[in-house]
């Protein structure tokens, strides 16, 4: 075991951030989703993790918080001087001299911006330069902290494209905090559902999957003809404007989608899906609750 | 593995970039106390006769020389570093594993080579345009000593607000105000200590500055001085940067849970 989390509870005054009641493992070489709306606990999980909040509980690792890389959803720098001269000096190093972190920088594509101040980048190339600092800190464990947040559709899937990229082949643990469900898809393998800091699910995504949708889920546009179509067929929690059809089969599923392909229904099928897993995934702790 | 960033030069070499990205303490660390002193020699000093003005303009010098630590240590590093709390620099600097002190003793390290050159340009400018008595060499290594003496203790004092108050406004409306108070008290504004009331006068003897403005001319080219009253001076002034510190440090927080 990497990191173990156990009864962490964080306040800020009277307000409780982050409770997750029982334990959580990272396992060495494990990529984990954090996912959960604002407020959820994501970002405050991180900072206990790395020591910057005081919390109660336990958190079991042989890593010290130097050990552990971050890249924040907020990262400035001075602006007083190149980003060149800041990275030579974060990292210890000279740019012409160092072959790896040129490969880096060749594989963001950042090399021309090297000669600009940090308040002159782009929000893409901003995000590419902490990228390329935490990269180069080779830590053991490697927190992402909404990575894409604030970029725009193009940057952001450009952004991903090259951070699955690089991960694809090597071995590091990371934990990847993200509101965009697709970044997760890629990048994770396994899911921790956070909610009003709670933990809701927390499981590998295929695992987590199955116990909340089934073998596959077919969605389509929420129309009343396409309501009556299915109206027989278990329909999972979903975005006012969808219809997520559990599969519990392959049976079930080739029946479904033979009324759908009759009928000329539009549909996208999907044995990962992480927003209706997720929206599931709450709709269950909560009615749970509930019951007990 | 991530290793524990230690002071180097490059560090050194970094923050000495970072202050001379802002004007603000070349201006009021180079320009304005050498000004000043021009200033106050033509004016005070034009009416008298050679060797009185030279003696005038050595008093003035030697006040004046303590606008540069003040100038470049608390008002130009509490600008500079003000910004970087109030942006998340220093806690960014921190995960990227540089220690506090590491950090601390870099920008130390710059702003003290910077006061060397402003104290160096300050030095030739008094003797070759505004014209003082050249000092023995114990005396001038002594002034130099307390300069950065009084530099490190105001850069901590400022280091420590920036961090308690986290905003650059506020830091340096506090910074501003102690910079013009301690002018004022310590007689670089033209109000000799002792015409201040009995208890700005007590303020004003916790703060070394006072006896270096005040005392060192008549030392300047060699004798005896009691160094007594400057050291306790230098001592309080150096414990409450050092409480600040403390405060400030609390503030911070990484540190505690990384051995």
């Amino acid at each position: 075991m990497l990191l173990g989390i156990n009864q962490l509870r964080v306040k800020y005054g009277d307000q409780t951030a982050l409770e997750i009641d029982g334990s959580i493992c990272i396992e060495r070489g494990e990529r984990i989703g954090v996912i959960g709306s604002n407020g959820a606990g994501k970002t405050t999980l991180i900072k206990a993790l790395l020591g910057l909040v005081p919390y109660q509980g336990k958190v079991i690792t042989e890593l010290t918080p130097r050990q552990m890389a971050v890249h924040m959803q907020s990262n400035m720098y001075v602006r007083t001087m190149s980003v060149r001269h800041i990275m030579e000096t974060i990292l210890n190093t000279r740019i012409r001299k160092d072959g790896q972190l040129q490969r880096l920088i060749d594989f963001f594509e950042f090399g021309p911006c090297l000669d600009k101040r940090f308040a002159a980048l782009s929000g893409g190339q901003k995000q590419k330069f902490t990228i390329i600092l935490v990269m180069m800190q080779k830590a053991e464990l490697t927190f992402y902290d909404e990575v894409t947040s604030g970029l725009d559709f193009e940057t952001r899937q450009k952004l991903m494209e090259k951070l699955v990229e690089w991960y694809r082949d090597k071995e590091s643990t990371l934990v990847v905090v993200s509101h965009y469900y697709e970044e997760l898809e890629q990048l994770a393998d396994k899911l921790l559902i956070l909610d009003q800091g709670r933990v809701i699910a927390y499981g590998r995504k295929e695992e987590l999957f199955e116990t909340y949708c089934g073998k596959a889920i077919l969605i389509l546009d929420n129309t009343p003809k396409n309501r009556e179509l299915i109206r027989d067929f278990k329909a999972l929690k979903s975005p006012d404007h969808l219809i997520a059809l559990s599969c519990a089969d392959a049976d079930e599923e080739e029946r479904i989608i033979s009324i759908l392909i009759r009928n000329n229904v539009n549909f996208k099928r999907s044995d990962s899906d992480i927003e209706i897993m997720s929206i599931n995934a709450k709709e269950a702790f909560y009615a749970g609750r509930e019951n007990q | 593995m991530m290793k524990k960033k230690k002071c180097g030069l490059r560090m050194v070499a970094y923050e000495w970039r970072n202050l001379n990205g802002n004007f603000m303490s070349h201006f009021f660390g180079i320009v304005f106390p050498n000004l000043m002193c021009l200033l106050l020699s033509k004016t005070i000093g034009g009416q008298m006769a050679e060797d009185m003005r030279i003696q005038i303009n050595t008093s003035i010098m030697l006040s004046m020389a303590m606008v540069m630590p003040m100038a470049i240590m608390l008002l130009g590093y509490g600008a500079i570093y003000s910004l970087e709390v109030e942006n998340g620099v220093p806690l960014r600097m921190r995960l990227f594993g540089f220690a506090e002190s590491s950090l601390m003793t870099a920008k130390i390290a710059a702003h003290l080579l910077l006061l060397t050159i402003s104290f160096v340009i300050f030095g030739a400018f008094q003797i070759l345009v505004t014209g003082i008595r050249l000092p023995a060499v114990s005396s001038l290594l002594c002034l130099l000593a307390c300069l950065y003496l009084v530099g490190i203790i105001l850069l901590v004092i400022s280091h420590s607000i920036a961090n308690i108050c986290r905003r650059f406004s506020v830091t340096f409306g506090i910074e501003m105000s102690l910079y013009f108070v301690m002018m004022v008290l310590t007689g670089m504004m033209g109000i000799k200590t002792e015409q201040l009331p009995k208890i700005l006068q007590a303020v004003a003897a916790t703060l070394p500055m006072t006896y270096i403005g005040r005392d060192f001319a008549d030392f300047w080219q060699g004798g005896s001085y009691n160094f007594m009253p400057l050291i306790q001076s230098f001592l309080f002034f150096g414990a409450l940067a050092g409480i600040l510190l403390l405060v400030s440090q609390h503030m911070v927080g990484r540190e505690k849970n990384d051995n």
